[in-house]
């Protein structure tokens, strides 16, 4: 492992994108900041700019307006960067699989580290596939 | 004014513009209308009746394109359903966008997404399309078939 994706793992500072979601995965990931389930003890902070970011938090089925935008953010991050898709829209784009507006799933333009199912996925399952996500990088099978 | 004034008045100052009239329920009404009447018939109700204009809705019914304007009678609690038919090959009608600032942007919406020409319009540009969108695509007609040969319709993972 490499000392940069370890130094990310003390602390990985995250960025919210949203690529077309319905809001309800973006409303549970607030959630996870909040007192009751707090993700900040894991270290985790939502991070304002792209640029001070470590990972990569990506809900919504990638329409083609926000996959632009997202290949340019995806230039912009600082790298080792670990992507993780949020939601079934994300995963698999869903019931949007054969919208006129959302030809490629995410793993086809961004490598992806971990999936997260569910429409919306609770809140500790987003904290259980952040924290696998940790151990599986911090553990060096990567 | 009540509601049977609202309407009589409506009614009798519109006759001949008014195809079909359904009286659905105590808070709405239909009105089919011809289609080069919609623009005195909104300007009324926005300016004169003080209507608010909520939304517009385009549907693809062959052999027509349907389009909704609905406005509300807010004192009378009453929503007025404009209903205009348009032939499907040329769907042409007049734009409402100068009278009624905010049909603006859902003019544009139907205009990409259906294929509606909105003579008049101030500002005829697309809203929400991707910019490589091939032109004289309307996804939302019943006859769209995928132009995209990059796309990909498999499950993936």
């Amino acid at each position: 492992m490499s000392l940069k994706l370890k130094a990310l793992l003390k602390s990985p500072w995250v960025f919210h994108l949203s690529t077309g979601s319905c809001n309800n995965c973006d409303i549970e990931i607030l959630d996870c900041l909040t007192p009751r389930f707090d993700i900040e003890r894991f270290g985790m902070l939502l991070a304002g700019s792209i640029k001070h970011a470590d990972v990569l938090l990506v809900t919504g089925s990638c329409n083609r307006m926000s996959v632009e935008r997202m290949k340019e953010l995806w230039e912009q991050v600082p790298k080792p960067c670990l992507v993780v898709a949020v939601g079934t829209c994300t995963a698999s784009r869903g019931i949007f699989k054969d919208s006129y507006n959302c030809p490629v799933p995410l793993d086809k333009i961004i490598p992806v580290d971990v999936y997260i199912p569910g429409c919306p996925p609770k809140p500790e399952a987003i904290i259980a596939g952040v924290v696998k996500l940790i151990e599986k990088v911090g553990s060096g099978n990567d | 004014m009540t509601r049977e004034e609202v309407l009589l008045d409506f009614t009798s100052r519109f006759n001949d513009d008014i195809i079909d009239y359904y009286d659905k329920s105590g808070s709405r009404l239909y009105v089919t209308i011809k289609p080069e009447s919609i623009v005195g018939i909104g300007t009324y109700l926005f300016r004169n009746m003080g209507a608010r204009f909520n939304i517009a809705s385009a549907t693809d019914l062959p052999p027509n394109i349907e389009i909704l304007y609905h406005f509300i009678v807010e004192d009378v609690n009453l929503i007025i359903s404009l209903r205009v038919f348009l032939d499907r090959e040329n769907p042409v009608v007049d734009s409402l966008a100068r009278e009624i600032e905010a049909c603006n942007w859902i003019e544009r919406e139907m205009s990409e997404l259906l294929g509606i020409t909105f003579t008049g319009h101030p500002d005829p540009r697309r809203l929400l399309l991707a910019d490589n969108w091939p032109e004289c695509v309307y996804p939302l007609r019943q006859d769209y078939e995928e132009w995209d040969e990059s796309a990909d319709r498999t499950r993936g993972i």
